[in-house]
């Protein structure tokens, strides 16, 4: 019996222990070079009024969130991302999963959903504040629609590409058309269908944001549009500053999901003392 | 009463439309039989569509022409009482060793403490315990084909069909493989389909041969190899008989390799 599967297991086991410095110190040194350059450059290379600083930045961020002015915002905002990307992600991966299924269906099917993918979804936030007014459902509506088209294609090609060998092989072990489905198609195609909710993250955000600068009562992308229009760097960058946060957050959420459901892959580097 | 076969291809004939339109005969009227508790193989040259036939017995593909017979029925739908150890060993990536192993049992219904008994004892059969939690990339080449022997094991069905399922292992692993097989199928009572290129391989496995021609293809003889078992796998030209056997073999098969396919 072979060795190698045996050293290959431990290997991905083994912890890294390369670097001299933790690995998020190392990442952050970008961030911190840039955020130094810009507060040295503020003022010295370009005018304040143009691209505020960190530091009055800082300030406005503690300013907003101590005076809570900012809670009822991201309150709206979160509740509509959450809403429209939820809904994206369903939508897209039950209807994704049913076309890959359903090859006939795909031929008539597909052409049309291709055609609608090309179309820039922001084009259609006026016309979803008609439809859907100006209170969260015309946010969640357009952040949806963006999420749809892109989990659709993931999930589509995914279990389209599932090993057709696999899947006889199942059948001959038994399997139904809905243990197929539970046990070889969904697994299979589970790396696609992540990749596409991560893909889908910001896209959520863009619909949400786009959609309050279009009309909104309340919301970050109103805020951000006020601070915009009424000359106020340091509000515009603050409420980048909070979405940056909230973009990373999930992003680091994202992934430790993905690597538990995926934790059966094969490291990306098979040589190198660390997994991936 | 004589025991019917477990396994019969009845005059099979298998045309595949040719990409430039017209059909290509690939299998022209092959007859043979699979005993019951015995081990045959099929080879022939590249190409001869041996594992046609073997995509046949399973249902996956239904012939142009003629039967094959599962225990006297004709097979007309996928055949879930067979195994199936096909060419690569075909573990599905996302479950780990113990759960590829039950999965037979998973799609059965077949609930715990019974599938886990189950499992273990088709894991302990071909000596993966201890790998139970691994995930198939953890596992080597012959550590993968083991469990998919395990994982035909676990429900045992009455006919086993193998795909080459030797080939793409080194020397060493493919003996050790083998006798391991041997022992298997002895101790199972398993009657088993098997394909190879290997003559070696045949003549050491089986109780019969059947070689088959190139394309459009017929048998061109079925050998029966009786030599005594067990059988060694690893010192084959010291069992006596077995060159005779391994020439029987070989001189059907002589006229048939070297040429262009």
């Amino acid at each position: 019996m072979s060795e190698a599967g045996i050293t290959r297991a431990a290997a991905a086991a083994a912890p890294r222990a390369r670097l001299a410095l933790p690995h998020w110190i190392v990442g952050a040194l970008p961030g911190v070079a840039f955020l130094l350059f810009w507060q040295w450059a503020s003022g010295r290379l370009i005018r304040e009024v143009y691209v505020s600083k960190p530091t009055a930045i800082a300030v406005r961020l503690w300013d907003v969130f101590a005076s809570g002015e900012i809670w009822p915002h991201l309150a709206v905002t979160f509740r509509e991302l959450v809403l429209g990307y939820g809904i994206g992600v369903a939508l897209g991966l039950a209807g994704g999963y049913w076309l890959a299924r359903a090859p006939q269906a795909a031929r008539i099917v597909e052409p049309y959903v291709m055609a609608f993918y090309g179309v820039p979804k922001i084009a259609l936030a006026p016309l979803f504040v008609i439809w859907f007014g100006i209170g969260i459902w015309s946010k969640v509506t357009l952040a949806a629609t963006m999420v749809f088209f892109l989990v659709f294609y993931n999930v589509y090609a995914g279990v389209r590409g599932v090993d057709r060998e696999l899947v006889a092989l199942s059948r001959v072990m038994g399997a139904t058309e809905r243990q197929l489905g539970r046990h070889v198609y969904l697994p299979a195609a589970m790396p696609f269908i992540v990749l596409g909710m991560r893909m889908a993250i910001p896209y959520a955000v863009i619909g949400v944001i786009v959609g309050e600068f279009t009309s909104s009562v309340q919301g970050l992308g109103l805020f951000i549009h006020y601070a915009s229009g009424t000359y106020d760097p340091a509000g515009v960058f603050a409420g980048i500053a909070i979405l940056l946060a909230f973009i990373s957050a999930a992003g680091l959420v994202a992934g430790r999901i993905e690597r538990r459901l995926l934790r059966w892959r094969p490291p990306l580097h098979a040589n190198s003392p660390e997994g991936n | 009463m004589a025991v019917p076969p477990t396994l019969a291809f009845q005059a099979i004939a298998q045309d595949f439309p040719q990409p430039g339109g017209g059909t290509l005969r690939v299998l022209d009227g092959i007859s043979f039989d699979v005993p019951a508790r015995r081990f045959v193989s099929v080879i022939g040259p590249s190409g001869c569509g041996k594992s046609t036939l073997l995509q046949m017995a399973a249902g996956l593909l239904f012939p142009t022409g003629g039967h094959v017979l599962h225990r006297g029925t004709r097979v007309t739908a996928v055949n879930r009482d067979v195994g199936l150890v096909p060419q690569q060993a075909q573990l599905l990536p996302w479950k780990t060793l113990a759960e590829n192993v039950a999965f037979p049992l998973t799609l059965r219904g077949v609930k715990d403490p019974e599938r886990t008994r189950r499992t273990q004892a088709a894991i302990a059969r071909v000596d993966l315990q201890g790998f139970e939690q691994h995930y198939p990339y953890q596992l080597s080449g012959g550590m993968q084909k083991r469990a998919a022997i395990a994982r035909t094991l676990v429900y045992g069905p009455d006919v086993i069909l193998m795909d080459e399922p030797f080939g793409a292992l080194d020397a060493q692993t493919r003996m050790a493989m083998q006798s391991d097989l041997q022992d298997i199928a002895a101790a199972e009572g398993a009657t088993v389909l098997f394909i190879t290129h290997d003559i070696t391989e045949a003549v050491l496995l089986s109780d019969r041969v059947v070689v088959l021609s190139r394309r459009p293809t017929r048998i061109l003889a079925q050998v029966d190899i009786l030599l005594p078992r067990p059988r060694n796998m690893y010192e084959p030209f010291a069992t006596p008989g077995f060159n005779d056997a391994y020439e029987s073999v070989w001189s059907v098969l002589r006229g048939v390799i070297g040429k262009a396919a």
